[in-house]
């Protein structure tokens, strides 16, 4: 009985434990405030390229990545094909390029970490230590 | 001149690559038509088909220098502007751009002109859904590059951002003209070119959401040529009851003044039904004076997954007066002069350049990835007094005709 108290707990204390870390939470490099929804909007559709005089550098997890869905439909409130949309004609009128993609969120975290202004996006669970949460959803 | 841009970019910034980010993407669109006319209409367009109406394969480098310094170069392979029979590689864009803050932009190179709604991106067929954009509108810009500078100041609402672009710059552009019984020098029919020096500035206001697009302009071109521009076709009496229309006689200015103003909008309503709809108008005080014109289109479309179909009309028409004009000079044909001053008045009535037609279309395009379409679309054309868009056959002429056209493309970037 106790076992399978313990198992019941581990198994859905699991669950919420890992319905927690999936959450999206945005990071950036160290010298970046706290931001909001609306500031996240402008860098990451180019409208915007500093956050409070500090420059914004927005990077992506590459079209595809569940990450990258989810931070579109939470976050821009758009599909992958509108997003993309939005900037396939954006570059052609000469206003700019669409943010660097990552394949990884290891390689994600390694430049947003290193590069000043960067911003990226992780599931909570993948957050390390020390790192700078900007924007939590 | 395209190296020496090359050059100024180059110079403007001896940064290692290592300090700049560098992008480079790529778009193209492989497109047939077919009419079912044997003379040529957009100049390639006739029943025998043609790849050469919608084609052409382009690459883009952006460079970052930093979050203030960026460049970009545009080049692209396409059928010449400047001959129906070659291709040619131009060089779109060349500009380096700078914003010192987030809502100010200044671009210095060579530019696109943000005219239509689509003007800046209309090379890029994976941008936009039509299989063509209305010729009845989008040929009606003097030129829609340059080398110069523009300014943008956004300013951010909620949901819209408003931009007001201003610019000034020069190009160098072709004018192509046909003629049916004669071409420039030559007694046969063809088309020419002839090359302007243009000067051209505008402001530019455009409302973007991401469902919605308004763009107003007004513009202002001037064109030259070396030894002057004829400014009309004057009549010249040769005999009682008897003269030419004289396009030699005519008055020669120093350039010309071209106006042109536009309007458009795009915008989702209730059921995902998206109207787009623009109008623009221009006035050449030339002997092409027909080029004075106003052209409007208004097109319906709804998106069904990866289908986007739609339905356009499309008209545009030059001045009673220019219209007026080539009617005179067209049917001032004598049977007792010389076919070769016969010929002359074709050619002269053909120089005035004079349009009037619609169009009614219906197409849609298949979204194969979010940056590929295939597109398919069948047109109807119909001339009215005349359309200088038609290749008119010679002895006849390009009133009261009927084209359908069929159109199927595919786009893509990458």
């Amino acid at each position: 009985m106790k076992r399978n108290i313990i198992f019941l707990l581990l198994l859905f204390g699991g669950a919420s434990t890992f319905a927690a870390d999936d959450r999206l939470v945005v990071i950036a490099h160290a010298a970046l405030s706290k931001t909001d929804l609306s500031t996240l909007q402008r860098v990451y559709t180019g409208r915007i390229v500093s956050i409070n005089e500090q420059a914004a550098v927005p990077v992506h997890l590459l079209p595809g990545d569940p990450l990258r869905q989810q931070f579109l439909e939470v976050i821009l409130g758009q599909s992958e094909e509108q997003y993309t949309g939005y900037w396939l004609v954006r570059k052609y009128v000469g206003k700019g390029a669409p943010p660097v993609e990552f394949a990884t969120t290891d390689a994600l975290i390694k430049y947003v970490t290193s590069t000043p202004g960067a911003i990226g996006y992780l599931p909570a669970s993948k957050v390390p230590m020390g790192a700078n949460i900007i924007f939590k959803p | 001149m395209k190296a020496k841009l090359l050059l100024a970019l180059a110079v403007t910034f001896p940064l290692s690559a290592s300090a700049v980010d560098m992008t480079w993407s790529g778009f193209g669109t492989l497109g047939f038509a077919q009419s079912n006319q044997p003379y040529p209409y957009l100049r390639f367009i006739d029943d025998g088909g043609t790849f050469k109406s919608d084609s052409l394969l382009g690459a883009q480098l952006d460079l970052k220098f930093d979050q203030h310094w960026g460049a970009a170069i545009q080049a692209k392979l396409a059928p010449s502007d400047s001959s129906d029979t070659e291709w040619n590689a131009f060089l779109s864009w060349a500009f380096v751009s700078w914003r010192p803050v987030d809502d100010i932009l200044v671009r210095v190179g060579k530019l696109r002109v943000p005219l239509m709604l689509n003007t800046e991106n209309s090379d890029v067929g994976a941008t936009y859904d039509f299989a063509r954009l209305p010729v009845e509108v989008y040929s009606m810009a003097p030129t829609t590059d340059f080398v110069g500078f523009s300014v943008s100041k956004s300013w951010l609402g909620a949901d819209m951002e408003w931009t007001l672009d201003g610019y000034y710059g020069e190009a160098k552009n072709y004018t192509r003209y046909y003629g049916r019984e004669a071409r420039d020098g030559v007694s046969a029919p063809g088309s020419w070119f002839e090359k302007l020096d243009i000067k051209s500035g505008g402001l530019v206001l455009t409302a973007r959401s991401l469902d919605n697009m308004f763009r107003a302009g007004i513009h202002e071109a001037y064109a030259s040529q070396p030894g002057g521009t004829i400014a009309d076709i004057p009549y010249v009496s040769i005999a009682p009851g008897l003269g030419i229309y004289d396009l030699a006689s005519g008055r020669s200015v120093e350039h010309l003044r071209i106006p042109f103003q536009n309007v458009g909008t795009s915008i989702l309503l209730p059921g995902d039904v998206r109207l787009t709809s623009e109008y623009a108008r221009v006035k050449v005080n030339s002997a092409s004076s027909g080029l004075s014109r106003w052209g409007a289109y208004f097109a319906i479309s709804r998106q069904f997954g990866v289908w986007n179909p739609y339905v356009y009309y499309a008209k545009t028409k030059s001045t009673d007066a220019s219209l007026s004009l080539y009617q005179s000079v067209n049917g001032n044909v004598n049977p007792m002069l010389p076919t070769a001053v016969n010929n002359y008045q074709k050619t002269s009535a053909d120089i005035i350049s004079p349009y009037d037609q619609w169009t009614a279309a219906v197409g849609t395009s298949y979204r194969v990835t979010p940056r590929s379409l295939i597109k398919s679309e069948w047109s109807q054309t119909h001339t009215g007094e005349v359309s200088s868009f038609v290749d008119a056959p010679s002895g006849g002429d390009s009133a009261n005709k009927r084209i359908n056209v069929f159109s199927l493309s595919y786009s893509f970037s990458f």
